[in-house]
């Protein structure tokens, strides 16, 4: 069987309010914490849904849209630097599982 | 709305849809309120609901064909190499017959569907028109008063009630809010589980599983399957599809640097998975961060004046090697704090010691018993040479063992300790043995 990449995975999410342009982000990063302090950086790799991303400068950088909302990235970053909610059902992204 | 509910139920999954069932039986006038779509839309589980509490709250449910996918007969634990597999294979007719021992369900029908029988109760119960289930609205916070929960707020917009239930899983905002839990919870003892859906021409899926009927099976892997990160692997058989996937230690994950897909798509290339899996279509990808059972994540109090929490939101989940409880906890948990919030209306009473008998109850019941009991098992499970060693040397003799080369075989027992040697060492299997006699 092919393996999928990441992205055809997540091509196969229904993800809510795809129509609107702007959407309320349910989490929110610091990431000035992920490029000052934090020793692992670990949402980079950690997130299923690869929300977070490292540049070549090894910046972190943080995008909402791809958000699977399993909470990984809650528990996962232990420098204070993840702000975490569940999307607005109206204004928000998240998902709606067809098979859970 | 201006009315006060007796309760309002923060999510309806199935320990929400569970104590909203037993509130609708006993006349009780509630709000259920779920943040997705509809209930089940944002659930994610394995997954196999064990026992047969779901009788408690559809009885019968075996009668109609709607919610559950298939019924478990069979059951395997795998033991795996990066080539091998080496399994301890159960199958018996004595789980043909309902009540069955276990169900695989896909949440987003099947909390769906449960969401259809609770609205069917609430139907035919006194409030039939002042009950209601309610999706799309997340609710932000739990309104206090004096220490004593006395409802929610969506928004700008407020609901208030006697009693307020908190079932809205392992990412417990609210629960924390309240203060039950910290606000930041480590990694220590929370698993990242991921999921692929896999379909098949159901008779295609029949016929390699050795399915009949709605008969199901249920397999979960160590070793291998999680590329030396701890955790394990499942596979569950669906109408048509398979649930394929992996629950990993996220600490471990950290610490290790890797990627959870990346060790999903590793496990799925291994030879036995690779031949369950070919020719199906991945449907659906998903995850969901999971407890462990290890008690040290657990809230220690589960209640307040005028609220109790249950489910996930307790951390209520353990796999202590035999399955993975997480569901049928949510069932019970949620009929247990369904009827403690009955009885405190009875006495109108919703004060710390009439909601402290939730606890109790919950301490009485097998759900905290297992937990507690069960405690050896769950850290021994998270142990390296239980995860990586032990695997790896049970595939390596069953090579050897099951090896057939036309020259002189040497006995079992020499086999057994060269491969001991090679992974391990009768002390550390020593050790391991005794940890396992005692923990299980």
């Amino acid at each position: 069987m092919k393996l999928l990449t990441l992205s055809e995975q997540l091509g196969l999410v229904s993800y809510r309010n795809q129509s609107k342009s702007e959407i309320k982000p349910h989490i929110v990063v610091d990431t000035d914490i992920c490029n000052t302090v934090c020793p692992h950086k670990c949402t980079t790799y950690v997130c299923p849904a690869k929300c977070y991303t490292m540049d070549e400068q090894g910046q972190v950088h943080f995008q909402v849209e791809d958000c699977i909302e399993c909470g990984t990235c809650m528990y996962a970053c232990d420098q204070g630097a993840v702000s975490w909610e569940f999307p607005d059902p109206e204004i928000g992204r998240g998902v709606t599982w067809n098979y859970g | 709305m201006d009315e006060k509910f007796d309760c309002i139920i923060v999510g309806a999954g199935v320990a929400g849809l569970a104590a909203a069932m037993t509130l609708a039986r006993n006349n009780m006038k509630f709000l259920l309120i779920e943040k997705g779509e509809f209930p089940g839309s944002k659930n994610v589980s394995g997954g196999v609901l064990w026992g047969s509490d779901l009788a408690k709250l559809v009885p019968n449910y075996w009668e109609e064909d709607g919610g559950w996918d298939r019924f478990i007969n069979h059951r395997r634990l795998t033991f795996m190499d990066d080539q091998s597999a080496f399994s301890v294979d159960f199958k018996s007719s004595h789980f043909n017959e309902p009540p069955y021992t276990g169900v695989v369900v896909l949440r987003s029908k099947f909390d769906r569907w449960l969401a259809d029988k609770v609205q069917e109760a609430i139907d035919e119960s006194d409030y039939a028109m002042d009950s209601f289930i309610a999706p799309n609205i997340l609710v932000e916070e739990v309104l206090m008063e004096n220490g004593k929960a006395t409802g929610i707020r969506t928004g700008d917009e407020k609901f208030y009630a006697d009693s307020v239930i908190i079932a809205e899983g392992v990412n417990n905002l609210l629960t924390r809010q309240v203060g039950l839990q910290n606000k930041y919870v480590p990694a220590d003892h929370i698993l990242t589980g991921i999921k692929e859906i896999i379909r098949f021409d159901q008779e295609v899926l029949e016929n390699r599983f050795q399915l009949r009927g709605k008969s199901g099976m249920s397999n979960e892997f160590v070793g291998f399957a999680t590329d030396g990160v701890e955790g394990g692997g499942f596979l569950y058989t669906n109408q048509d599809t398979l649930s394929l996937g992996l629950v990993l230690g996220l600490k471990d994950l950290r610490e290790k640097g890797k990627e959870p897909y990346e060790i999903l798509n590793t496990f799925k290339k291994h030879p036995v998975i690779a031949d369950a899996i070919h020719g199906g279509e991945v449907v659906e990808y998903s995850a969901h961060v999971v407890s462990s059972g290890d008690k040290r994540v657990m809230p220690e109090k589960l209640y307040l004046p005028g609220l109790l929490v249950c489910g996930e939101a307790a951390n209520l989940l353990m796999n202590a090697g035999k399955a993975i409880q997480g569901m049928d906890y949510a069932i019970r948990s949620g009929i247990i704090a369904a009827e403690a919030i009955i009885n405190a209306k009875k006495a109108e009473d919703f004060g710390e010691t009439s909601m402290k008998k939730y606890q109790d109850s919950l301490n009485d019941s097998y759900v905290m018993k297992d937990i507690n009991n069960f405690q050896d098992a769950v850290h021994l499970l998270h142990d390296p040479v239980m995860t990586q060693k032990m695997p790896n040397l049970i595939c390596d003799f069953g090579r050897n063992f099951f090896s057939i080369k036309n020259e002189p075989t040497q006995k079992a027992r020499k086999m057994f300790g060269k491969s001991v040697k090679k992974h391990s060492s009768y002390l550390e299997l020593m050790k391991l043995g005794w940890k396992g006699s005692r923990a299980l």
